[in-house]
């Protein structure tokens, strides 16, 4: 055999050898060592080409094409198994590191506004977006605001059926006018009316006033501290087909669903005419349930006509404006909403009760 | 008040079916509390004759009884009642039937024998609260025939909640004219046959010497009556509106008053001394009434007295040993208006609530006090015997709705406006339902004038007219109609709470009221409380000035039901004197949190953990950092319920806005809480609020950050060190934190070390090691001087 014959044929075991080496290695670094082996400055292909200058001249550009074409060979051939064994190993170590994504995440504890919260929000939120402005007055109030402006004078027999708490004496000296919690959030009516017209406001009025309110009642269905929300306009031409407008949109709104509403005559001293609203029960849509006691009817709330005495007490000349009003239980709504059937449940405060019925928002 | 239907009948010959009389009740504004119907809730209970009664072989307080109910066959049935006897005759009720307390009667043994039925007792049959054995019947009631009918009892029971404002309405009469009134049918007419005076009998001598508070008042003698029992038709009409038969005159004007709505009152002829006269009370005098207590009296209220003292608190309750008794012969009886207000306010001050005082304070109609004058005399002439004396009037029915003319009420009003403000239109025709209401009315053009009956107390405005159109018409007749709404922005919604609950907390809502004792927990005594005057109990008796005690409370709750940790945070006011101006007080509204026990559960990643100090702190300043603000915790010692050494107050800007703290130990274990408890307290009116940010360039260049760890004394601050690493550090400090915090083996007792890492950038430049090498030095020469701190390793 020709010395150039020799090396063709070195070249050529060299190349087969190498790539079946390539194809075999197991990781990126048994690869990396191949390089080295064939193609390093001592490797196996350097080694091949020191026979090289035996040759004769003559030869010599002959076995170099050769050489080149065996080290492009090699070069491809490891960039090949480079990409496979990295496609490889990337998919093991997706492998390794996968998690049970079902595990629960990390977390603070679970917070949740108490329903009552969250019903007074929805309450305020359905009248803000009405154009109701929000107000607020004090917890404790004078009989005035809470009585005598609203048209229930002392004797009134109205007056005995609030159970009203009042306050020790809180002057130091004479006799103080007598202070009490109030009995309902409509002292708030009065308030924001006479405060609107000081600040040189005239009306229309419009305002929901939410906020706490006492009766010194205490048993299954009576709380002595419970949550109410006025809701009054005053303007000209303001109607009772207004009021039942409003009523209809307001619980359609909060019930989320088209809920019938019924007005009845009924006598509160501040209105005149006066209605107590029911709706058509949400339990059995009106075929009569426990709930509603065969009635298909559900009372939610008081409402009427502002009594003229109301507005002229605080200034406003009845003859040119009118206005409706009404206040309604936020615990008795958030109980019809969301099927709550105790009261002392919401002030009881148990955190399984809390976490089930409240909401994150 | 009940209103049995048979009793609506004798005023309107109503047709229609009790519950579509209810619906009306209804629609007129009269609240249907229920609907009894005794007749139809005893079907199936028939009289029956017991034709043979053997003793239970197995049982000795059992008997087999054969009773005839008028079928073919005589009906099994086993009685465990003593009271009956062969022949007797009884209510049975028969298989099917379904008796008012819900009991359905099925054949069945008992001990061994079949029973085909059920003996009642009178509780069995819906008539009375308790009965000793089975009602037994009278001989000739006819077997077979059913029960219900053969006692004639109601079809329909009425029980109806009249409002304050209706007084006109508590009575039969009051009823049936707003349900005649509204059916287009006649009212009957009232029995108004003259009484047969005796001349012989000496008149009732009255005086009235205040008039304000009754302008009519009139009296009567009647001598030689028997008292008996009131006829039984009397007292089943008594007992189904739901009063107590007492005796036969009490009976009969308790009658009238139910019917006819005037309440009267007749006194023992024979205690009463000399003349009545109806007077003021000076104050002082003293009244035996009626239910067995013994007042003193106030000044103005209106007695009526007799030579030897009061023997009535007008309107209310009548003296004890003037009452009518069976023993009585001769009375003398009470028809009279009383000033609805004045009623009101004594009834008020001495809690005397009376059948005679809910109708006086509500207004009765002065036209009535002589027909029932009338009435009373001739059913009780009729019942009882004895002879009448001429009637005694003093003042005038006439004056009580007067104006100051002498005219009756008129109310003047605008049909037009009157539309407008109900949205509906008022056909003339619904004038016709008005005027059988009572009210005269007269339209000319839209001026509408109406004349008031005196009955109606009620009805003085035009409002009051436009009440009356709407609930005869019917709300349900007025329109939905949502008014012009105006488009202001709704205003921005407190998040207080709800940044709170979304870090995890849980909103509790507590009463506003607590004890003395936990108002005392974390705030000294003063005088600044705001204590109720009728509190529900002890426990609720003073306005909260902290919202903790409440937390605390629901903490135990939830901890005492296997909770091993809470995070709990509530809104609300806090109430007190107001210091300064006499007579005012503030109500302040607060955030409060409480955490205690497990923050972190065992899990998957990591174990339970308890809740301490800063884990609360950093629920505050979150908060804060949410709303823009920025707090400062200043430790405080000296704040009442909270352990010295970890408590502090709580500055935001200059304000003192609240506190933070772990709660003593004393107090915590009082409520059988054993883990820390940390709670905090935010003043919410003394928030600014914070500034929006303004834009600053962000650094171009690259900054440094360096890592000193020096020990100092416990006793050091770590806001005082960060302050002093602030100083030295000069301009180009961005930041400055502790990143370790070690106190364990190698650090002497009294010491810790601190790691602090701050960082270092400047707008121009990158900064060299010269740079930051300079500010170490600073910062160790700092540290060493103002602290003694020693740079570790």
């Amino acid at each position: 055999m020709s010395e150039i014959d020799s090396l063709k044929a070195q070249l050529e075991s060299l190349q087969a050898d190498a790539l079946n080496a390539f194809a075999a290695a197991e990781n990126l670094n048994a690869l990396q060592q191949l390089r080295v082996q064939y193609l390093g400055k001592k490797g196996a292909l350097t080694e091949v080409l020191k026979g090289v200058g035996k040759l004769p001249p003559a030869d010599r550009p002959v076995i170099g094409q050769h050489v080149n074409a065996t080290k492009s060979a090699l070069a491809a051939g490891l960039e090949a198994c480079e990409t496979t064994l990295a496609e490889k190993e990337k998919i093991a170590r997706i492998e390794a590191e996968r998690i049970d994504v079902s595990l629960p995440g990390r977390t603070k504890g679970k917070g949740a506004l108490h329903p009552v919260q969250n019903g007074l929000d929805e309450i305020s939120m359905i009248f803000s977006q009405m154009g109701f402005v929000v107000a607020e007055g004090p917890e404790i109030e004078d009989e005035f605001h809470n009585f005598d402006a609203l048209n229930i004078p002392p004797e009134h027999p109205a007056r005995a059926m609030h159970d009203t708490f009042f306050v020790k004496e809180m002057g130091n000296g004479e006799k103080s006018e007598p202070m009490l919690l109030r009995t309902h959030t409509s002292p708030v009516q009065i308030r924001t009316m006479k405060r609107f017209l000081a600040e040189g406001g005239e009306p229309p009025l419009a305002v929901v006033a939410p906020g706490r309110v006492y009766r010194c009642d205490y048993d299954v269905t009576h709380s002595p501290m419970f949550h109410q929300v006025e809701v009054f306009k005053v303007d000209r031409d303001v109607s009772m087909a207004h009021l039942k407008g409003v009523l209809k949109h307001f619980l359609s709104t909060y019930f989320e669903k088209d809920v019938a509403i019924r007005l009845r005559p009924h006598y509160f001293p501040f209105t005149e005419p006066s209605a107590e609203v029911d709706i058509g029960c949400v339990f059995c849509a009106g075929k009569g349930c426990r709930i509603c006691k065969g009635s298909g009817w559900i009372e939610v709330l008081g409402s009427g006509m502002i009594h003229p005495n109301v507005l002229q007490s605080v200034g406003i000349d009845s003859e040119e404006f009118s206005g409706f009003a009404f206040g309604l239980g936020v615990e008795r709504l958030v109980m019809l909403k969301q099927g709550i059937p105790d009261l002392r449940l919401f002030f009881e405060n148990d955190v399984r009760f809390l976490s089930r019925m409240g909401v994150n928002k | 008040m009940k209103i049995p239907f048979s009793w609506l009948k004798e005023h309107v010959a109503l047709t229609a079916t009790p519950m579509q009389i209810a619906d009306d009740l209804v629609r007129l504004g009269h609240e249907v509390e229920a609907v009894e119907m005794p007749r139809a809730a005893v079907v199936g209970v028939r009289v029956g004759l017991i034709a043979s009664k053997q003793p239970h072989p197995d049982a000795d307080k059992l008997s087999l009884l054969k009773v005839d109910v008028g079928d073919a066959e005589a009906l099994d049935i086993v009685c465990g009642a003593s009271n009956m006897d062969e022949g007797d005759k009884i209510p049975v009720a028969t298989l099917g039937t379904v008796l008012p307390n819900g009991l359905k009667i099925k054949k069945g043994k008992i001990r061994g024998e079949t029973s085909c039925g059920m003996c009642c007792s009178e509780t069995e049959l819906g008539l009375a609260e308790a009965s000793a054995g089975l009602l037994i019947l009278p001989a000739d009631a006819p077997v077979g025939a059913e029960v219900g009918a053969y006692l004639k009892l109601e079809e329909a029971v009425f029980d109806l909640s009249i409002t304050p404002n209706r007084g006109d309405c508590m009575n039969v009469r009051g009823i049936a004219r707003d349900l005649a009134a509204d059916a287009g049918l006649p009212l009957n007419d009232l029995d108004l046959h003259a009484v047969a005076i005796d001349t012989s009998v000496a008149d009732a001598i009255v005086t009235v010497s205040a008039e304000q508070d009754c302008p009519v008042y009139m009296a009567r003698s009647i001598k030689g009556i028997t008292v008996v029992d009131s006829p039984a038709w009397m007292q089943a009409k008594l007992i189904q509106a739901g009063q107590r038969p007492v005796n036969g005159v009490v009976d009969v004007l308790n009658t009238i008053m139910l019917d006819l709505g005037q309440p009267m009152h007749a006194f023992d002829a024979d205690t009463v001394s000399g003349s009545i006269n109806v007077s003021s009370a000076q104050g002082g005098e003293s009244f035996s009434a009626l239910d067995g207590r013994e007042l003193t009296l106030n000044a103005g209220d209106l007695l009526v007295n007799d030579a030897s003292g009061v023997i009535a608190l007008a309107g209310i309750m009548g003296s004890e040993p003037t009452g009518v008794r069976e023993t009585t012969t001769n009375i003398v009886l009470e028809s009279a208006f009383f000033r609805p207000a004045r009623i009101s306010e004594t009834r008020r001050v001495y809690a005397m609530v009376s059948e005679a005082s809910m109708r006086f304070e509500r207004g009765v109609d002065p036209d009535m006090v002589a027909v029932a004058m009338q009435r009373a005399t001739n059913m009780i002439i009729d019942l009882f015997g004895g002879s009448a004396s001429e009637v005694t009037v003093c003042g005038d029915a006439g004056s009580v709705n007067a104006d100051a003319s002498g005219a009756s009420r008129q109310v003047n009003a605008s049909v037009s406006r009157i539309e407008t403000r109900l949205g509906i239109e008022i056909p003339v025709a619904v004038d016709d339902v008005l005027v059988r209401m009572g009210f005269a009315l007269q339209r000319n053009g839209d001026a509408l004038t109406v004349s008031v009956p005196t009955f109606r107390h009620d009805v003085s405005i035009p409002e009051d007219i436009s009440e009356e159109y709407a609930r005869v018409i019917g709300f349900d007749k007025i329109p939905e109609l949502l008014p012009p709404l105006a488009t202001t922005a709704p205003a921005q919604q407190d998040r207080s709470v709800h940044d709170a609950v979304g870090a995890g907390f849980l909103q509790v809502i507590n009463y506003a009221f607590i004890s003395a004792s936990e108002q005392r927990l974390f705030v000294a005594q003063d005088d600044l409380d705001i204590a109720l005057e009728n509190p529900i109990s002890d426990a609720m008796s003073v306005m909260r000035r902290s919202v903790w005690p409440g937390l605390l409370n629901t903490a135990r709750y939830n901890m005492n039901r296997q909770q091993s940790g809470v995070s709990l945070v509530e809104q609300g006011r806090v109430y007190l004197k107001n210091q300064k101006a006499e007579n005012s007080h503030d109500e302040i509204n607060v955030i409060a949190w409480l955490m205690s026990g497990d923050v972190e559960q065992d899990d998957w990643f990591g174990n339970a953990r308890q809740a301490d100090f800063f884990d609360l702190k950093g629920a505050v300043n979150a908060w804060l950092t949410l709303r823009g603000l920025t707090g400062r915790f200043i430790a405080d010692d000296s704040m009442q319920g909270l352990q010295a050494g970890q408590s502090a107050k709580i500055l935001v800007g200059r304000a003192e806005a609240g506190r933070i703290g772990r709660v003593d130990g004393d107090i915590a274990s009082s409520l059988d809480i054993d883990t820390p408890v940390f709670v905090a307290e935010i003043n919410l009116d003394a928030l600014t609020t914070g500034k929006q940010a303004k834009f600053v360039p962000l650094p171009e260049f690259p900054g440094v950050e360096r890592d000193l760890v020096f020990l100092f004394e416990r006793t050091v601050s770590s806001e005082a060190i960060l302050n002093a690493v602030k100083s030295a550090a000069g301009k180009m400090l961005t930041d400055a934190r502790i990143f370790d915090r070690y106190d364990g083996k190698g650090v002497p007792d009294g010491f810790v070390s601190l790691g602090i890492r701050f960082a270092l950038q400047d707008g121009k430049r990158t900064l060299t090691q010269e740079d930051s090498d300079t500010a170490s030095q600073a910062v160790i020469a700092a540290m060493d001087k103002r602290f003694g701190a020693m740079l570790r390793g």
